[in-house]
């Protein structure tokens, strides 16, 4: 019986699925295990759509559907976690699974902050993530910088502080420093993102610490809760899964990986909120000024819970239909996310008007999280 | 196997709002549309969307959308079945052809819906009744643009894709409200922006783009061609043009230079100071790469066609077209304003500007139509507005998709006036719209969620539209009920079964659409037409190396400034100028039935200086009453420096509303009415 705390790799013992699937395959097999043992009624996963540029949620009831879900897509940069309140009522009160990279985990916690999930009917599963990028942003830079065809990639990976592709004669990485310096590389939010190894997820899992034999071959599963534990030795049990302990040359590596990535992300924090310190409130005035009120970083702020009444609230500081906003508009989005944006970049990501929103509510929260008790209880990660 | 997409399917389209063309995922939860989620993998937009795209959604499944055909009967319409409603419109249009012949019959159809809707409906015109009187609503925003465009470069699309203002070294914004009106369009300038790119806005009005700009311009309404020539004067005078390109590349030099030798200082038409003028065209000229990007503030005037030239005029003498950076763009209006032109629903060419008038083009039409050798016609058709003021004589019966004249063409009295004097006229919709009072059938069709099909955005990119869900009650794809009508008359080659038959069927008569298959619109990357053949990759800049004319040639013109045909006078003493609002689009059929744009912009309002408010005692949010010699309407007061004295801005989108005062007078070039300036006076509503 596996045990909270332990560290494992794990590999499935369907042939076709390893040959699929990346590294052994260890998550989809958990997650078809979880549905076919009915430990879960459905997985919320990400498919691919038109291309390896463009991830798409699929709520997959069908084990054998699953298949569709495996591999990494770095270039997908979707938030699942509002996606259970939004758009799957029918799966209120139900037993979900989902894959889950640090930011769609941190969002299904402020959403159980919030009463609004159940965590007791989620099993996630999480995936090591060192940061995605945005796909219209990862096609221009496989054109420029790997003078590649993008349409002609047929894989793509973030490995040892590189963004490697693979295509039709060959495979090219490039440093994601020097892509960055560039212009290019993981959204911005990604590269101060310090939430890379999902351990309050239930299972964290990813290829980082993976030596020897095993290499390429199996996963990496960090066990995180009593629930991870559980499902992980059913499916050994039940002969779907395969592990062995974790080399310990393998978990310093692990360790390692993880100990670059506070680096780098703490570079980037350095660089962010040092230039933004001095000149914040006029930075956020001139930025938010070109506001068009899509709302979209309210719709999708995965923290961002509005009143069913809204439109029936008349305000005294913003006006309807007046552009730009009034600053209020903002000011009031983050004044309610102050505890608990998650850094997810949604917001950012989303905003026709390039106003760098993640930015102004990370480092909010970063220095809020230094001086207050947050108002929802102290959360179970930090970033 | 478990259809695991049953409870949750992600469906990418394209918007159904301006031509930008952004595309969005349309989210289905066990058949309902529940809502939109970002396509980031879209080029266009990159999964970001302005208020209507992020809510296009909402006004798809609500209860009062059009599910039967309806037939007036003793003044009231009546459910009635499919069967009985083809054969009456079939019957009626038929008789009256036969009566009366092809000039008797008007057909409009909406560039709001999918271009296989709009090819079948001039396909149908065309080959039942042998008329040219079709036209689409490109007649009342940038008809001019087709017109002048055409004049100039020999095309009469935009020249440079929108994300191409990336590589400019300045951005010149000429009558466009790009950050409300296309606003991911708007977005590129404000990228252009943050790269340090030079903006200027020229507008006679603050709006949220102005507010972007490096430089704003305010100049008097109306008077683009006086401007422009000052400018070209003191770019020839200081010998800025682009000698080599105006030599290797370019026509009517000469005509152009004698006529702007009048324009060294009209301050007072512009008014412009002749210091800004210089440094404007100074700074227009050195650029290493200038784009123009205009909109509806040069095409809705009497001037359009000229003032379209006129931005030509600009960008050949300075050698602004033809690579990257450069050009000169319309940012089209609605969703699909670009391919219901190039579908051929317009009175004088077929699809893809295929004139009517060449007796070829007609001949390869009859064949491909299976119609008699010599029956298409080489007639210029009546246009858009021209048609309405036909009504009753001769146009007896008319057939309108998916538009709403009463609200959206100008004079709306005259709108009303005439549509009552038509014997039989038909609405194809899916709400029922203040002109469906008017209608004899009304008919219900699909809306962008529930059909197959493609949009062609402003970029000349051909944007595939997916269908999601069903549409309501019986409701039909609009091109389905074209066919159905066709073959009622028994014609052939109507037989679609799918959109993309319809698309195939253009195709095969369309040389510069050939390649653009639906297969390789799959990826949002998706082709700009020109792409003549399978193996093409399609243009998305225009007139590289040669322009499109016959003679290869772009030509200038040397053009006058003329007034608007209604100035303010005593009686009238002020200019009303017409746009639209960011939270809403047109007549609000869709965009007033999604909540967070209702509460945004509820109802109408108008924009007057605070000087003129201040004089006439008029408050901030206080009801005024404004007069044209046309009508009059009723509307709240929004105080502001936005706009100058003496000057007015309202939104198009309301009934009761602007088309109550604007004025009908034509672009003699395009038979564009002059929508953006009319002359109107001001009173206080007395207090009760």
């Amino acid at each position: 019986m596996a045990k909270k705390g332990e560290m494992l790799y794990a590999w499935t013992n369907d042939a076709n699925l390893a040959k699929k699937a990346e590294c052994g395959g260890a998550v989809t097999e958990l997650l078809k295990y979880a549905l076919e043992s009915k430990t879960v009624d459905a997985v919320i996963a990400v498919t691919r759509g038109v291309d390896l540029y463009d991830a798409v949620p699929v709520i997959v009831t069908d084990p054998k559907a699953l298949d569709q879900c495996a591999g990494s897509l770095h270039c997908g940069t979707i938030l699942l976690s509002k996606l259970v309140t939004e758009y799957a009522p029918k799966l209120a009160g139900k037993k979900i699974g989902m894959v889950v990279k640090g930011c769609d985990m941190m969002g299904v916690l402020e959403l159980a902050k919030r009463k609004l999930v159940n965590l007791d009917n989620i099993v996630m599963i999480g995936v090591n993530c060192g940061g995605s990028v945005s796909p219209v942003t990862a096609r221009r830079m496989i054109t420029d910088k790997y003078g590649v065809d993008p349409n002609k990639v047929t894989k793509e990976e973030i490995d040892k502080g590189q963004f490697i592709i693979e295509y039709e004669g060959g495979h090219k990485g490039i440093s994601v420093d020097e892509l960055e310096e560039a212009g290019y590389g993981r959204r911005s939010n990604c590269r101060r993102c310090k939430v890379k190894i999902p351990r309050q997820a239930d299972l964290a899992c990813g290829n980082w610490g993976v030596i020897g034999d095993k290499a390429g071959k199996a996963t990496f599963v960090e066990i995180c809760s009593e629930k991870g534990a559980t499902l992980l030795s059913k499916a050994v049990a039940a002969k779907k899964l395969s592990t062995e302990p974790a080399n310990p040359k393998g978990i310093e590596i692990r360790a390692k990986v993880e100990g670059a990535m506070y680096k780098l992300g703490d570079k980037w924090r350095k660089h962010d909120f040092e230039a933004l310190a001095p000149v914040l409130w006029e930075t956020i005035a001139k930025e938010t000024s070109r506001c068009m009120k899509c709302y979209s970083c309210i719709d999708k702020c995965p923290v961002c819970v509005t009143l069913a009444d809204k439109f029936k609230q008349p305000s005294l500081m913003i006006r309807p239909g007046v552009l730009p906003a009034d600053q209020m508009f903002h000011l009031r989005r983050f004044a309610h996310i102050a505890d608990s944006c998650i850094n997810c970049g949604q917001c950012e990501e989303l905003c026709p008007s390039e106003i760098p929103l993640a930015l102004f509510s990370h480092a909010i929260r970063t220095e809020e999280d230094r001086l207050f008790e947050p108002k929802l209880g102290k959360s179970a990660y930090t970033n | 196997m478990q259809d695991n997409s049953s409870t949750l399917k992600y469906v990418p389209t394209t918007c159904p709002y301006c031509g930008v063309g952004c595309g969005l995922n349309l989210v289905v939860s066990d058949g309902k549309l529940v809502g939109v989620e970002p396509y980031k993998r879209s080029p266009v937009n990159e999964g970001k969307l302005c208020p209507k795209g992020a809510s296009c959604w909402e006004s798809v499944q609500k209860p009062d959308r059009l599910t039967h055909p309806l037939i007036k009967k003793n003044d009231k319409f009546e459910k009635a079945s499919w069967d009985e409603a083809i054969t009456l419109v079939a019957k009626k249009f038929k008789e009256t052809s036969d009566k009366l012949g092809p000039r008797a019959l008007g057909f409009h159809t909406s560039c709001r819906t999918v271009n296989e809707d709009c090819y079948a409906l001039q396909k149908w015109a065309r080959v039942a009744f042998q008329t040219n009187n079709v036209d689409n609503c490109a007649r009342i925003c940038h008809g001019p643009s087709v017109a002048g465009l055409s004049l100039s470069f020999g095309s009469g699309a935009a020249t440079n894709p929108f994300e191409d203002v990336l590589n400019s070294d300045l951005i010149v914004m000429w009558g466009s409200n790009a950050v409300e009106a296309h606003p991911l369009a708007g977005r590129r300038v404000m990228q252009a922006k943050m790269k340090g790119i030079p903006i200027v806005v020229v507008d006679p009005r603050f709006s949220a783009t102005a507010r972007l700009a490096d430089k704003w311009i305010r100049f008097t309404p109306s008077t683009h061609i006086a401007l422009a020539n000052s400018m070209m004067y003191w770019i020839i005078k200081e010998g800025l043009e682009d000698k080599e390109y105006i030599k290797e590349r370019t026509k009517g030099f000469e005509d152009l230079k004698k006529t702007v030798e009048n324009y060294a200082d009209c301050e007072k038409i512009h008014g412009v100071p002749l210091e800004t003028v210089k440094t404007f065209a100074r700074q227009y000229a050195k650029a290493k790469n200038a784009v123009i990007i205009y909109c509806l503030g040069i095409t809705e005037l009497t001037t359009g066609t000229d003032n379209v030239r006129s931005m030509g005029n600009l960008a050949l003498l300075t050698g602004n077209v033809g690579r990257p950076g450069v050009g000169v763009n319309p940012l089209r209006g609605q969703n699909n304003v670009q391919g219901a032109c190039d579908m051929g629903a317009y009175p004088n060419v077929f699809s893809g500007y295929q004139a009517v008038a060449v007796a070829e083009n007609r001949a390869k039409m009859e064949k491909a139509w299976f119609m008699k050798e010599g029956s298409l016609p080489d007639w210029y058709g009546v246009t858009l507005t021209e048609q309405i003021t036909q009504c009753g004589d001769p146009i007896k019966a008319m057939y309108i998709l998916g538009l709403n004249p009463v609200v959206s063409y100008p004079d709306s009295n005259h709108v009303k006036r005439s549509l009552d004097k038509l014997d039989f006229l038909v609405i194809q919709d899916i709400y029922w719209t203040e002109s469906c009072e008017y209608a004899d059938v009304v008919l219900p069709g699909t809306c962008f969620a529930e059909k197959d099909g493609t949009f062609t955005s402003g970029e000349r990119r051909v944007n595939r539209v997916r269908k999601a869900v069903d549409g309501p009650g019986e409701s039909k794809y609009d091109w389905e009920i074209i066919g159905l009508l066709a073959k009622k008359m028994g014609l052939k080659g109507f037989d679609w079964k799918t959109a993309k038959d319809v698309w195939d069927d253009m195709r095969s008569v369309t040389p510069g659409q050939f390649g653009v298959t639906y297969e390789k619109m799959e990826k949002p990357e998706s082709v700009h037409w020109p792409c003549p053949t399978i193996e093409h990759p399609g243009t998305p800049i225009l007139h590289i190396g040669k322009f499109s004319a016959a003679d290869g040639k772009g030509t200038m013109f040397g053009l006058e400034y003329k007034q608007p045909a209604e100035v303010a006078d005593a009686q009238y003493p002020f200019t009303l100028m017409t746009g639209r609002v960011l939270f809403h689009y047109h007549t609000l059929t869709q965009t007033d039935r999604c909540a967070v744009l209702h509460y945004e912009v509820p109802e109408s309002y108008i924009q007057i200086n605070t000087e003129d408010a201040k004089s006439m005692g008029i408050l901030d949010g206080e009801k005024i009453k404004v007069k044209s010699r046309r009508g009059e309407t009723i509307t709240t007061a929004r105080v502001t420096d936005d706009v100058a004295p003496k000057v007015l801005f309202m939104a198009m989108h309301f009934a009761q509303g602007v088309n109550n005062l604007t004025n009908t007078a034509l672009d003699p070039l395009s038979k564009m009415p002059e929508l953006k300036h009319c002359a109107v006076s001001v009173e206080k509503i007395k207090e009760a």
